[in-house]
């Protein structure tokens, strides 16, 4: 049977899945707590103290219960392992441009930070950006939209 | 007394040692929000009975490590760690655009070790200043409490409407208040844990709606790319400062210091300014990458260390997002501590530890939660980022929540707690989503609940 796929709470679930996972974790969450509060109740002085510790494990519970789940219920994601693409590379300069106008000037970077990208492989890419900038004169690299990494602003 | 001084101490780190190593854990998964994760679990700790100073380090540990480790998602898969990371997403997708998305781990949790070194000191020294003021504000607290809930309001996304929503929400607590009391219950947990919880509830209920059912239909699973991993210098335990520049340090020292000052405004927005304020004043777009996410990481502790600790050694009364929030179990939990609404007296950390406490405290649970979240993010963030995606499905955290929901709401009321948490929750979830109405304002809705409409009704009384 094809999955049926919906996005809650931030990620995709299979719907299946998290009725059963919630079926999972009510009935162990709750016969943790149930059980131990039947038990220390008459175990502990302070009926105060016991009710605190059922709920302890009753947290205990709900934490076993997500491990069951996650157990029976793989991740629905697709994990890729990704490498930056060099050739990508510039194409980034250009969505850095579109949301930062002027990149500034290598110039102006303290000698650390000039190590910093030597190490990364990023130095000759500002240096072939810098060039590009005085041999086209002007703006080398209109505004691009698309690409651009857009964090959520909440 | 040496030796119960010493007893102290050793329950502080242990409780540090634990809140570090849970919320280090917590951090890695993705959308693991602060209030959702932080208030139930150290409203547990002092409900057990835990000495006040460990109930501190346990929370400032777990917070400070939470934050570091929050880099992990956020650099190698591009989705926020929690709400605080969300301000640092633009950053870290470029840089791992670029392809080196380590540097943007590396930065973060250097600028957060800084920063949070940084922050206590400050933060006990700003309420030192604010103290002689605290009785003042302590016995007008019913109304501080309805200006920072309007203030708030206007500030978050829903502007008049979020203001004016206040009325109908405060209305509905008052009324849940009345409905409980009638049954001789009296909730307090239920209804943050509502608040926090409040978007998964509405999400759940949204999944039983047909029409809402069918825009939350996907046809494939999402695409994550996991950034390789790659080794870096500086061994097991990398010097912060060697991490940055000096610039970068720099800012992120001045950062920290003006976010511990800025103790009232929401977190979020704290996180976002200071990394605009570096932001213009680095030419070098890498430069000013690297520097505003080291700044910002800063920020996100920094802030989150000076809203919890400024009330709490000033005024005791939660009057700050996070002191209402994911800290509010050490303003109140009872019954334990308590603040109460017609006198202004409180009980509480405010009442059980000294100002030098706080600051030995404090210290105590940074150093701890640094030594802890430091070293393994340095060492283990590709394993761990690599783990959390394959291997924990949503479908289990929700159910984690879900039994959450059940047990603390069954343990606090019965059956009317659970009642309580879900009709908060789907309020507040649908309230947010639709209106702007966040988590922020709907904790300031409670306290005006508890604290201004006693009041208000005993003015015109009399």
């Amino acid at each position: 049977m094809k999955p049926e796929l919906y996005e809650v709470w931030g990620d995709t679930v299979d719907v299946r899945h998290l009725v059963y996972a919630i079926v999972i974790g009510a009935i162990v969450s709750l016969s943790a707590f149930f059980t131990a509060q039947h038990f220390l109740l008459e175990w502990v002085a302070s009926a105060q103290m016991a009710r605190a510790y059922a709920m302890l494990v009753g947290i205990v519970g709900c934490l076993v219960g997500g491990a069951i789940s996650a157990s029976l219920f793989k991740p629905k994601r697709h994990v890729v392992e990704h490498e930056a693409d060099p050739a990508w590379r510039s194409q980034i300069l250009k969505d850095l441009q579109s949301e930062f106008g002027d990149l500034g000037r290598l110039a102006d970077l303290p000698p650390e930070t000039i190590a910093e990208l030597k190490e990364m492989g990023l130095y000759e890419l500002f240096v072939d950006y810098e060039k590009g900038l005085h041999n086209v004169g002007a703006d080398p690299a209109p505004a691009v939209d698309g690409l651009a990494a857009n964090g959520g602003r909440s | 007394m040496i030796v119960s001084l010493f007893d102290q101490v050793l329950i502080a780190l242990g409780m540090g040692i634990l809140g570090a190593v849970i919320f280090a854990a917590i951090g890695l998964i993705s959308g693991s929000d602060e209030t959702t994760t932080l208030a139930p679990l150290t409203l547990l700790v002092v409900l057990l009975g835990v000495p006040a100073p460990g109930v501190l380090t346990f929370f400032l540990a777990g917070a400070v490590a939470k934050h570091m480790t929050h880099a992990v998602p956020t650099a190698l898969l591009g989705i926020p760690g929690d709400t605080m990371a969300t301000p640092l997403m633009r950053e870290a997708n470029f840089l791992r655009n670029l392809g080196v998305p380590h540097i943007a781990l590396r930065k973060m949790i250097s600028g957060a070790v800084i920063a949070a070194l940084i922050a206590v000191p400050m933060a006990v020294l700003f309420a030192v200043m604010l103290a002689p003021f605290g009785d003042t504000i302590k016995r007008s607290a019913p109304w501080i409490f309805l200006a920072a809930a309007i203030a708030i309001a206007w500030f978050s996304k829903g502007r008049l409407a979020a203001v004016l929503a206040l009325i109908p929400f405060v209305l509905i607590i008052l009324g849940l208040q009345t409905l409980t009391g009638q049954y001789g219950v009296k909730l307090t947990v239920s209804y943050f844990l509502g608040i926090a919880i409040g978007p998964l509830i509405a999400a759940l209920f949204a999944m039983m709606a047909p029409a809402e059912r069918e825009n939350m239909r996907r046809s494939e699973v999402r695409t994550f790319s996991l950034s390789p991993d790659v080794k870096s210098g500086g061994g097991f335990f990398p010097n912060p400062l060697k991490v940055l520049d000096r610039k970068q340090s720099l800012w992120t020292g001045i950062t920290a210091v003006i976010s511990s000052a800025t103790f009232v405004f929401s977190p979020v927005a704290m996180t976002v300014i200071m990394g605009e304020l570096v932001g213009s004043r680095v030419k070098h777009v890498y430069h000013r990458l690297t520097t505003v996410i080291t700044a910002r990481n800063g920020v996100t502790e920094s802030t989150y260390i000076a809203e919890a600790l400024i009330p709490l050694i000033a005024f005791g009364l939660p009057l700050s997002p996070v002191a209402a929030g994911p800290a509010a179990p050490l303003f109140n939990a009872p019954p334990r501590f308590s603040v109460d609404s017609a006198s202004g007296e409180v009980h509480n950390l405010h009442s059980l530890l000294s100002t030098w406490e706080f600051l030995g405290y404090g210290m105590l649970a940074v150093v701890v939660a640094l030594l802890i979240a430091y070293p393994f993010t340095m060492n283990y963030a590709y394993r761990a980022a690599s783990y959390v995606s394959r291997k924990i499905s949503h479908e289990a955290v929700i159910a984690t929540f879900v039994g959450l929901i059940l047990v603390i709401g069954i343990w606090e009321g019965g059956l009317l707690g659970l009642l309580v948490i879900v009709t908060v929750g789907l309020l507040g979830g649908f309230l947010s989503r639709f209106l702007g109405f966040n988590i922020g304002v709907q904790f300031m809705g409670y306290y005006t609940a508890v604290l201004t409409v006693p009041a208000l009704v005993a003015l015109l009384a009399g």
